[in-house]
């Protein structure tokens, strides 16, 4: 279907390669995962054989890649191939362009010159294959980032292509989702579609997979079957120190005797119609790294933003460190709850990552050779003290989400909430950051963590809290549930990574 | 938090008007309230709007830009008043024996008289746009468009910026939420505007022009460029249409045929 032969590829302006001679055909209905770390050059890859690199972006391009027995570069531009090829990126947000779900997937439908009877037809059966019928009239901007990626894949599919080419399409989503969207790939793949996906966690597609093709630097480092791959154990596993096990619960209990550091007592949150948070208890004790679980939308961004103030209880207390955060101004939280939100990108804006913390520490009236320590002693605990003047929006992903911690902790708080701190990274970067997590609470930090990502939880969480339609509906020590969780992730095959 | 510009999902006669004919209307309105130099015109215009956004129940949309567009007309009004000298002299700004003798700056008729003729224009601009925007789906303004031929480059461009109107307040917001967690505090007032600008918009911006390239691929990867056809019959006239365009064309007339222009 799609053959690269001695590809290679260097974007415009830069000096190196980017994919250096790829060999490589997909065959017709094969489902290939690709897989590698960060830059490994993976998303080069995908645009590469959706013939994006040829028509739209340009570059040095060397050796050719041939579809469907035609080289690609002769196509009539993306015009063309966007009839037989469906991609779905990693950025949601931007792939939605209308005003309403369904307006997004019958959009596409219209483009293609379905008729009405057919359209309507396809345009339930997609909104029902990918679960969002229940969203079919809401806007794109008040989904959830799950939610988002559902619908971008839901309005790719809906065009029916013979090649679905899916980039990082799949890191937003919770267990179930992702298990949702596996089986409808595997329904895609007895149907006869090509399928690509390229994902630095591949575990959950292993199963439907017929190969893999591991990426190091622009290079195919190895093709596997996905059950050598399994017993190969890709870097997610091997080659890092696992990490010392936490002593399970063991603060936990003892904590209870101490002051809580965070304590609510019958918080409920409305937004407009939806009740986001239905009477919420929860006391957290000084030093406990806590994760808070949960489906998208189960209402966990939502509980962390009263920790420090961004929200204030509709009805109940929330009480931090001895302060009721409904009279005390933000400014004065922030200096005992440092909240790092999942996406770093909204809150870089200085010129170099000296400047970028300096920010925060200027805030709480930290200046001088107090802030130029607490910079450099915060630089050292997330491992960027070597790039103190490079501009933080050159930094890699997993370097701008550790920055964004260190802008956190220079100012330090006792208290320390991560959304989503692995979401985005590859398996070297997000092992690198719950490295750093465990040193904060060796600090003496207590950590509360929001997250999805089960691995994780059990590899380095002490309590689990899990959340559901805005309730706490679980709250145990961490070895109990790693035990009762083996199995349902055995069972469902949970996100791992 | 109120987001400004989109569709609002609805029944009323102004949605299930065919959007072409919204469009000339629309446009009908402008080219009419630019050529127009009559107030009384210009009101009645702006009246019959409001008359129909009554009648559909979006009065509550048109009103929530009143704040701003008080405030321009204020400003305008207040301009061509210290600018522009015709007509009959009803008084002064600084009344005379105060600096000078003959008092500053006279509040003429003819002054007066352009800066409601300039405010109304941009009611009736406004007003009109928005009730199109509002009731129109944003992805049948775009058949609209493309069925009177404008460009689909344009086309696209202009229903991309509505979607995005929101999306921009909902990471503004986030943004904000970023910068207040690491203790930011601009505070109230001009200088505060001011002191959050880089905090919230270097951001804001860097993040806008990275999403440019998914957006523009995604595009291309649904087709919006090789489109195969468009149902035209989906766009149907009826008896409202004729009546919203006959009205506005109605109007043009009449303002031909009586000279006021």
């Amino acid at each position: 279907m799609i053959e690269l032969k001695d590809f290679s590829y260097t974007y415009g302006t830069a000096e190196s390669s980017v994919l250096e001679k790829i060999n490589l055909e997909v065959k017709q209905g094969e489902l290939l995962l690709v897989t590698g770390h960060s830059a490994a050059g993976k998303t080069t890859l995908a645009l590469a054989m959706a013939g994006v690199l040829h028509h739209e972006i340009g570059g040095r391009i060397e050796g050719e890649i041939i579809f469907k027995n035609r080289k690609i570069v002769e196509f009539d531009g993306m015009k063309e191939l966007s009839r037989h090829i469906g991609m779905v990126f990693d950025d949601a947000e931007s792939q939605l362009i209308f005003t309403s779900v369904e307006e997004e997937i019958r959009s596409g439908l219209e483009n293609r010159g379905y008729s009405r009877k057919e359209l309507m037809r396809r345009l339930k059966e997609v909104m029902e294959f990918c679960e969002v019928r229940h969203l079919r009239n809401r806007a794109p901007h008040t989904l959830s980032g799950g939610q988002k990626q559902k619908v971008a894949l839901a309005a790719t599919l809906a065009l029916d292509t013979e090649v679905l080419i899916l980039d990082e399409a799949t890191a937003e989503l919770d267990t179930k989702a992702v298990r949702r969207i596996f089986s409808i790939l595997k329904r895609l793949k007895e149907a006869g579609k090509t399928i690509v996906i390229i994902d630095h966690n591949i575990e959950d597609f292993l199963e439907i997979g017929d190969r893999v093709v591991l990426l190091e630097q622009g290079k195919i480092k190895a093709i596997k079957s996905p059950a050598d791959f399994t017993a190969f154990s890709p870097d997610s596993k091997a080659g890092i120190t696992e990490p010392a096990r936490p002593a399970f619960s063991v603060s936990y209990k003892k904590g209870k005797e101490k002051q809580p550091v965070i304590s609510v007592r019958n918080l409920t949150q409305r937004y407009g119609e939806v009740l986001a948070l239905d009477n919420i208890n929860l006391e957290i004790y000084s030093g406990e790294l806590v994760a808070l679980l949960g489906e998208n939308g189960s209402g966990k961004t939502t509980l962390v933003k009263h920790f420090n103030g961004l929200l204030r209880p509709d009805s109940g207390d929330v009480i931090i460190k001895g302060l009721d955060t409904s009279v005390t101004p933000v400014s004065e939280l922030v200096k005992h709850t440092g909240l790092v939100f999942q996406n770093p990108d909204n809150m870089l804006f200085e010129d170099t990552i000296e400047a970028e913390i300096a920010f925060g520490l200027n805030n709480i009236s930290i200046n001088g050779s107090e802030a130029e320590k607490a910079i450099s002693d915060s630089l050292e605990l997330v491992n960027l003290s070597k790039k103190l003047r490079v501009f933080p929006r050159h930094l890699s992903r997993g370097e701008r989400q550790r920055l964004a911690v260190a802008c956190v902790i220079a100012m330090k708080p006792e208290l320390i909430v991560l959304d989503e701190p692995t979401t985005g990274l590859d398996a070297r970067e997000s092992d690198s950051m719950m490295q750093l997590v465990r040193k904060l609470q060796q600090e003496g930090h207590t950590i509360v963590m929001v997250t999805h990502n089960l691995q994780i939880v059990k590899d380095h969480a002490e309590r689990i809290i899990r959340m559901e339609a805005g309730k706490i509906v679980e709250d145990t020590g961490n070895r109990e549930y790693a035990g009762r969780e083996q199995i349902s992730i055995e069972q469902v095959g949970g996100t791992c990574a | 938090m109120k987001e400004i510009m989109q569709y609002i999902n609805g029944d009323s006669f102004l949605h299930s008007m065919n959007p072409i004919s919204k469009i000339a209307a629309v446009a009908g309105v402008i080219i009419l309230s630019v050529f127009t130099t009559n107030s009384m015109v210009l009101a009645l215009m702006v009246l019959g709007i409001l008359l129909a956004s009554l009648k559909a129940g979006l009065q509550q949309e048109l009103l929530r830009q009143l704040k701003l567009l008080v405030f321009l007309s204020v400003s305008l009004i207040l301009l061509t008043v210290l600018t522009m000298k015709s007509g009959a002299t009803l008084g002064y700004l600084i009344p005379p024996g105060v600096f000078t003798a003959s008092g500053s700056f006279p509040v003429t008729t003819g002054a007066l008289d352009f800066g409601v003729v300039l405010s109304l224009r941009f009611f009736a601009m406004l007003f009109s746009f928005q009730l199109l925007v509002v009731t129109t789906r944003p992805s049948e303004l775009m058949k609209a468009l493309l069925a009177i031929h404008i460009p689909v480059d344009y086309v696209l461009m202009f229903v991309i910026a509505l979607r995005f109107i929101p999306s921009l307040q909902v990471e503004g917001q986030r943004i904000h939420e970023a910068q207040l967690a690491r203790g930011y505090n601009p505070g109230k007032g001009l200088g505060g505007k001011v002191r959050s600008v880089k905090p919230l918009l270097v951001p804001l911006v860097a993040n806008s022009l990275g999403r440019t390239q998914v957006l523009g691929l995604t595009m291309d990867m649904r087709g919006y460029r090789s489109r195969h056809s468009v149902e035209k019959d989906r766009l149907v006239w009826n008896k409202i249409d004729f009546a919203a365009v006959g009205c506005v064309a109605l109007t043009g007339i009449g303002v031909v045929l009586t000279g006021l222009i």
